[in-house]
């Protein structure tokens, strides 16, 4: 059993591949309906498929493709010619094969489809074409599933076909089994012909100087031997002799047939789950890699000029250029080409252009694009949806283009190509093109837009429209187009890739879509911004630019702040507003605003830091944390610490709702404590040297207050951020490891609610530009080493309101 | 002389047994402090215990749940069970722990004030969540009775729950 499984899971791959590939040729067959090459390729396939098929006792899916396989048979020896109707019915019978393969693979059973009309069709082709040969022969071939009305239909449809009564009458009075037999035993033969045929064509190459007389010999024997299928029709008697005839003859028949001049890639089947594993890991190294270099960093910094740098320099290069190769490899092995959604479109075309009467031409270029697959996987239905829209709203009845002096056949232009770490894919039409103002009247109609946005509405604002839910053209809904669902499916689908929409189109000439989509899901390229004392990643494939701006650049518009952006208005939106981030630090005069733009929308996002460009690997927050608005995720920085991914999409939609506020308004709740006794005075006496603390501590310590110390800038800064104390004044040495004095009190002074914390600078500093310096960064006394305890204690009282009954 | 290594066989193995019975109906939990109660979860739900470090907030998420940390490499909730039991958040001290649970797939770190003990307890003094919590919602699994005190055991699989 598990081997049979194991065969029908190759099986269905194979014919799958086989498949996809045909739905191309058959198209191509169309334009070039005398490319020998090609006939024999799509024969082996319906050939391969059958053989397979009737290997694994899949009965319909035998009887469809051997009838597929004996109108192909006649087209490859010129004796059908490929007409569109001929063709409409071998699409359809492909179609039929698709499904069936499609129930195979769900259900493991080829039961429950309907073939016997497309059978039918099938050979009333065959029929039609050679003179003598009667088609009633195959029609009901099916052993099991076809029942007998089914096989009734099939034949009142071909004595319509103003041929043979007396076959009919000969198959109402012959009993069922015997016709079932009698049925086999023809396809048998008919098998046997073209096996023969085929040998003979073997035949024919090896003997290459005489191909003609060969070929018209072929036709002879063909039409002789169907001669006497006819004739034995009626006789069951010679059944067993033509069976055992055939297994003889297979082996020689089958391998020319095999004997493909298709290129054999040499290539491996892997599963999908080991490829994700892969590149788990590969994340897991890119975050290693990251850390790696920032503590290099950290090391540089703190060792410079030492010799083991420059070792480790490369040491680190090494490895972070290894790992980037390693994962490019990795994206790789997971890409495909592009052309395996591109290979459906020429099929839909030319099934559309033929609903539609309308005479359209695709041309398809970039195939060989490659893109992750699962990306791949999502990017058809987009395109499908845009091509039926070109296709039914861009191009024109032929009639109309002529009338325009446009040439009859229509265009429609598909390619794709590599821009940055984007994959462009761009669908052009040389059709009617977009009508902002028709656009804006229908989309007013419907109630999507107001009167107010229309007016204020560009013509490429407008363009986009066409993405609303619930917009369409179409003045009536057809089989294509005209629901108003199908392009919001497009925005949906490539908003979820992270991908933009760019829509540009002039009236009469033709409209152009282009879809950016990034290379890979897993790992991406992000801007690392900050707010407040927060990092977020946006995802740099949305990110359109960043622009420094002032306060006053900023408008207030009923309630939205916009800014101009050279000739556009664009709306913002503070990142603090939208994440409820608290405000502790003081606000500056200057901030940044990303300019994110998606599928056709932008906006900007005001924040206030741009930290830098890194390559983060998408961590997701697990069940418990999941669907958090605006957030698509997690990562983990070179520090080890966690940022927050931002959900461009669902940024965009919340931005909406969010009310600005001024971006300037802390509140300033001092916390003036009543103090009742001198102990509740806390001052922080911020030094490296022991000794020094001590001097200070010994200078204050009569006066009662607390002390507390800290031993460089890092450890007052944490001290104080943790808030166990209201401190009421700082004594900071300005020479110090890790974070200096300047330093301290300019980071001190960031946060409002330390504004107005006297800080007081102790040095042996004694320059004036040390003095000036020490003003800069807000500190408001300078001592200098060395002082009186008397000294240092008045200026601490003065500074922190001591009161006078506590001495 | 061959009866008394029997009988020493004999008992040894009666040893055995019982160790394996005690073994059967006792569970061992580690028990914890938040606020004035002490807690409990059985043992084998506890993945790790670690020293508190930092975290990323979260926005739009209960406040409750303090954000999400990197425990090697994987991202992972943090919960404050203060926060979550209604009592007033308290600066993180030097006995603050995360305690990182797991129950199947589902895994969060959950800040307690202090660790206790590691205690074995058999399931006779367990007694039943009291009437007024009984029901599928309560996180309570039952009530451990040591001599002196009374000690809530939680269902882990309830803490890990997303409930909002």
């Amino acid at each position: 059993m598990d081997e049979f499984q194991e065969i029908l899971q190759d099986f269905l791959v194979e014919s799958f591949e086989l498949v996809e590939k045909l739905d191309e040729d058959l198209v191509e067959l169309e334009s070039n309906p005398d490319d020998l090459e090609l006939l024999n390729g799509i024969f082996r396939v319906a050939h391969t498929v059958k053989g397979a098929s009737s290997f694994l006792n899949f009965d319909v899916l035998t009887h469809l493709t051997h009838h597929m396989e004996d109108v192909l048979n006649r087209a490859r020896h010129g004796e059908l010619s490929i007409t569109p109707d001929v063709m409409d019915v071998i699409l359809e019978s492909i179609d039929l094969m698709k499904a069936l393969l499609e129930k195979i693979r769900d259900t493991s059973s080829d039961d429950g489809i309907d073939v016997s009309a497309c059978v039918a069709r099938l050979d009333k082709i065959t029929g039609g074409t050679g003179e003598v040969e009667t088609p009633v022969s195959s029609a009901p071939t099916e052993e099991e599933s076809v029942t007998a009305q089914e096989s009734s239909e099939s034949e009142t449809e071909e004595s319509s076909q103003e041929e043979e009564e007396e076959e009919i009458d000969y198959d109402s009075m012959t009993p069922e089994e015997v016709e079932a037999e009698i049925e086999r035993l023809l396809a048998q033969r008919q098998e046997e012909d073209r096996k023969k045929r085929e040998a003979k064509i073997a035949a024919g190459e090896a003997v290459p100087q005489m191909p003609n007389p060969d070929e018209e010999e072929q036709k002879e024997e063909s039409s002789e031997e169907k001669k006497e299928e006819k004739k034995a029709a009626p006789a069951p008697t010679p059944a067993p002799v033509a069976k055992k005839e055939e297994p003889k003859e297979e082996p020689k028949a089958a391998a020319p047939a095999r004997k493909a001049p298709a290129q054999v890639e040499q290539t491996i089947r892997v599963d999908v789950k080991r490829l994700d594993h892969l590149m788990n890991l590969i994340g897991e190294l890119v975050l290693a890699k990251n850390r790696l270099i920032k503590i290099n960093d950290d090391v540089e910094e703190r060792y410079e000029g030492e010799e083991f740098l420059e070792e480790l320099n490369q040491v680190v290069s090494i490895v972070s250029l290894v790992t980037t190769d390693l994962q490019i490899a990795v994206m790789k092995t997971r890409m495909l080409p592009i052309g395996k959604v591109f290979n459906k479109f020429p099929r839909m075309i030319r099934d559309l252009s033929r609903e539609l009467n309308k005479k359209i031409e695709l041309v398809i270029s970039g195939e060989e694009t490659e893109l992750d697959k699962s990306i791949v996987e999502e990017i058809g239905d987009p395109l499908v949806h845009i091509i039926r829209n070109s296709c039914d709203h861009g191009v024109e009845s032929p009639e109309e283009r002529l009338a325009k002096g446009k040439p009859e056949v229509g265009v429609i232009t598909l390619k794709a190509y590599n821009e940055g770490n984007q994959i462009v894919i761009q669908i052009d039409d040389d059709g009617k093109g977009l009508d902002p103002v028709m656009l804006k009247n229908k989309s007013l109609e419907k109630g999507i837009i107001t009167e107010k946005e229309a007016d204020n509405m560009s013509d490429k604002e407008a363009f986009t429209l066409i993405f609303k839910p619930g917009f369409s053209t179409a003045a009536q809904v057809t089989n294509v187009s005209g629901r108003g669902v199908g392009m919001d499916v497009v925005k949906t689908n490539i908003e979820k890739l992270n991908g933009i929409i760019d829509i540009d189109s002039e009236v009469g000439k033709g409209t152009s879509i282009k879809l950016k989509i990034p290379l890979t899901l897993a790992i991406i390229q992000a801007l690392l911004v900050g707010v407040q004392e927060e990092h977020y990643a946006i995802p740099l494939a949305s990110v359109l630019e960043t622009v420094r701006i002032s306060k006053d650049e900023i408008y207030t518009v009923e309630g939205k702040s916009v800014m101009r952006l050279r000739d556009d208005v664009l709306s913002l939106v503070h990142i603090g507003d939208i994440f409820e981030v608290e405000r502790i630090l003081d606000a500056s005069e200057h901030a940044y605003v990303v300019v994110l733009g998606l599928g056709t929308s932008k906006l900007g996002l005001i924040v206030d830091t741009l930290v830098g460009q890194e390559e983060i690997v998408i961590k997701s927050l697990g069940d418990y944390l999941k669907g958090i608005e605006g957030i698509a995720g997690a990562t983990i920085r070179g520090d080890g610490g966690v940022t927050l991914i931002v959900d461009v999409v669902a940024l965009m939609n919340m931005a909406k709702d969010v009310k600005s506020s001024s971006m300037s308004d802390g509140d300033n709740a001092a916390v003036s404590n009543e103090k009742n006794s001198a102990s509740d005075y806390v001052v922080m006496i911020v030094d490296d040297s022991k000794t020094d603390r001590t001097i200070m501590r010994k200078a204050l310590e009569p006066m009662g207050v607390t002390l507390v110390e800290a031993s460089d800038g890092q450890e007052a800064l944490g001290i104080l951020k943790s808030g166990d104390y209201n401190f009421d004044a700082m004594l900071i040495d300005i020479e110090m490891p890790r974070m200096d004095g300047y330093t301290l009190a300019s980071e001190i002074k960031k946060y409002n609610r330390y504004k107005h914390l006297p800080l007081i600078a102790v040095t042996s500093r004694t320059s004036k530009s040390d003095r000036m310096r020490g003003v800069e960064s807000g500190m408001v006394e300078y001592i200098t080493k060395p002082y009186s305890a008397d000294y240092l204690a008045s200026v601490v009282q003065r500074n922190v309101n001591f009161k006078a009954e506590f001495l | 002389m061959s009866d008394k290594l029997k009988d020493i066989i004999n008992k040894q193995g009666e040893q055995q047994n019982s160790v394996g019975e005690q073994l059967d109906d006792v569970v061992q939990l580690v028990g914890f402090m938040i606020g004035d109660e002490e807690y409990a979860v059985p043992i084998l739900s506890i993945q790790e215990i670690i020293k508190p470090f930092s975290w990323t907030r979260v926005p739009q998420v209960p406040s409750y749940i303090l954000g999400v940390f990197n425990l090697r490499g994987a991202v992972i909730p943090l919960i404050d069970l203060r926060a979550k039991f209604g009592l007033q958040v308290k600066k993180h001290s030097e006995d603050t722990r995360f305690i990182v649970m797991r129950h199947g797939d589902d895994v969060a770190g959950f800040v307690i004030d202090r660790l206790t003990m590691a205690i074995r307890i058999k399931k006779e003094n367990i007694g039943p969540a009291p009437d007024t919590v009984i029901g599928d919602d309560t996180i309570i699994d039952g009530v451990g009775k040591q001599e002196d005190k009374i000690i809530t055991i939680l269902k882990v699989n309830k803490l890990l729950e997303r409930d909002f």
